[in-house]
């Protein structure tokens, strides 16, 4: 049985239909980099896996259950959500969002807001306020946020947008690395890091599925370079993979 | 801790202050004589009248700053408040509607009644408004509070001008809407302190959702909070608290501007120290300001709404300045 799966899935606002009926099932262990050019539904899909909007048509299904009769504060503790852009609105310290995090959850472990704060690297940063946090910082607070109750589920919406590079690709790893032992879904845009992370890649344009496979037999897809409207060089590096891009 | 112990400290000086000043100052020895129980004539009015109205105006303040803050936590806005989101024009309405026309029920039960659903059905009317024109973000929401109140204000006066006659004196009305602590009885202070608890429980179950909605929309969904219905809750919740501030102390601008942001430099952002500290803060702002009004240009009373603009604007823009610079 899959984790989370998506069955006939569609997502419409106004005439305009932003996802036309996909199907996609993940497994409770693996790590997916769902990719496609600007317009393709990315952030659509993930938002109605992650259960924040509600399909038009078709279902999400977390494990056997219907996400959309779970009750919210069980999806919100099994379902974690990065968001595109993330700015509370009011100036809360690190360890208050991090325990508005950590809410979500009943039964945590006294320890864990402290573990949590460690293995996100946050330690001495607990009183900071959110204004005086530097952008990789602010990411590791969000993703420590989401984190802090270990949900069996992950997804990302294009996490490390913001992001200078260093900083992109330790997020983009952290995220992959979950993978192993939980399921990681990430709307990813650098196609190099999708590639070389990535278990598994996902392809979307104009609200389509176009392709699912493992990353290393996308790679060698035409659909790829149908998808962006280019012709992609792939050239074998050292650590992964280089996607580059011609007319 | 050592803020709530300044908080407190101060709304307790501030409350012997007040209670010295007015049209006759009393010390602070006279103060004391009249609560031992002195049946002197000064001691008398110390205690039936000016104490009672000391005290009232505490939680007058109490209220507006409890209302201000969920206003601000639920409309993510630090703009957002009773009086520019209409909610305090509606109560203001209601109450009009209260004191000018004849209606079977009691008075006494017809205000409170009247000002809530001024209250709530204003700013219910503000949200449709703003939604209706897909301007759901915080500008969008302001304008259509300052329209709505724009538009109540206008109906008010007309009610006034339409309906007061010799038995109703527009002279009630116009102070009361001016903004305007009333002297209860004793028991009327108990009812006024019971529902001032009441409000601050009531605050305090909705403190945490507040945060979770103050991470914003997507983010409070993912959480597992439903934003719909909450804010709906809230704005129920707020209508209640500032219908009860109108009922008790007319129309006081500012104090639920004011006071959550003075409470949110000293105790920080999150809801439940944010909540009772605004109450505090409130408090202190408002029993300050009605001895002002009492004392201020003796033997006349200027009304209270005066005394908080006037004197909270510039305090307002000093300390917005202050914190802009550093």
């Amino acid at each position: 049985m899959s984790a989370l799966s998506a069955e006939n899935l569609q997502v419409a606002r106004g005439k305009s239909t932003l996802l036309r009926t996909l199907s996609l099932k993940f497994d409770a262990t693996e790590s997916v980099a769902i990719i496609g050019p600007n317009g393709a539904g990315k952030s659509t899909l993930t938002k109605a896996l992650a259960g924040t909007i509600a399909p038009t048509e078709g279902q999400v299904r977390l494990g056997r259950r219907n996400l959309a009769e779970l009750p919210a504060a069980a999806r919100a503790q099994s379902i974690g959500f990065l968001p595109q852009h993330f700015e509370p609105h009011w100036d809360l310290g690190v360890a208050e969002l991090l325990e508005i995090g950590a809410a979500r959850s009943h039964g945590l472990a006294a320890d864990t807001l402290e573990k949590t704060m460690a293995a996100f690297e946050l330690g001495g940063l607990e009183r900071r306020r959110w204004s005086t946090l530097s952008g990789g910082e602010r990411a590791r607070v969000l993703l420590a946020m989401v984190l802090v109750v270990d949900p069996p589920v992950l997804l990302a919406d294009e996490p490390a947008a913001s992001l200078d590079i260093r900083h992109r690709l330790d997020l983009l790893r952290a995220l992959a690395d979950r993978g192993r032992k939980w399921l990681s879904v990430v709307v990813v845009h650098d196609l190099d890091l999708a590639f070389s992370f990535f278990d598994r890649v996902v392809l979307l344009a104009k609200g389509e599925l176009i392709a699912d496979a493992p990353a290393a037999q996308l790679l060698d897809d035409r659909r790829l370079d149908d998808a962006f409207g280019v012709r992609f060089e792939r050239l074998r590096t050292g650590e992964g993979w280089h996607l580059r891009a011609c007319r | 801790m050592k803020v709530w112990l300044g908080l407190a400290a101060m709304l307790l000086l501030a409350m012997i202050v007040a209670a010295c000043a007015g049209n006759q100052w009393a010390s602070p020895a006279d103060l004391l004589r009249a609560i031992e129980g002195d049946q002197d004539v000064r001691s008398r009015l110390l205690l039936d009248w000016r104490l009672p109205r000391v005290v009232a105006a505490a939680a007058v303040g109490a209220l507006l700053g409890l209302g201000g803050t969920i206003y601000q936590g639920v409309f993510r806005n630090p703009l957002a408040e009773p009086y520019l989101l209409g909610s305090a024009g509606g109560a203001a309405l209601g109450a009009t509607v209260a004191l000018l026309v004849p209606l079977a029920l009691p008075q006494t039960w017809l205000l409170p009644m009247l000002a809530f659903a001024g209250a709530w059905g204003a700013t219910m009317l503000v949200i449709g408004i703003s939604r209706v024109a897909g301007a759901v973000d915080a500008a969008g929401l302001l304008l259509a509070g300052v329209a709505v109140a724009a538009i109540l204000g206008a109906l008010r006066s007309f009610l006034m001008l339409a309906l007061s006659d010799e038995t109703v004196s527009l002279q009630v009305v116009l102070s009361w809407v001016l903004g305007g602590v009333q002297t209860p009885t004793w028991r009327g202070v108990a009812l006024l302190i019971l529902i001032t608890l009441a409000c601050l429980a009531l605050s305090h179950t909705l403190a945490h959702k507040l945060d979770v909605l103050g991470l914003g929309e997507t983010m409070a969904v993912a959480f597992g909070l439903d934003v719909h219905r909450f804010v709906m809750l809230a704005v129920l919740a707020g209508s209640v608290i500032v219908a009860a501030a109108v009922a008790f102390g007319g129309l006081v601008a500012f104090v639920g501007l004011a006071a959550p942001h003075v409470a949110r430099w000293l105790v920080g952002p999150l809801h439940r120290p944010l909540l009772p500290a605004a109450a505090l803060v409130g408090a202190i702002v408002v029993v300050l300001a009605d001895a002002i009004a009492r004392a201020a240009l003796p033997p006349a009373e200027i009304p209270l709404g005066l005394v908080t603009a006037v004197a909270g604007g510039p305090f307002f823009i000093l300390l917005l300045a202050r914190r802009l610079r550093s």
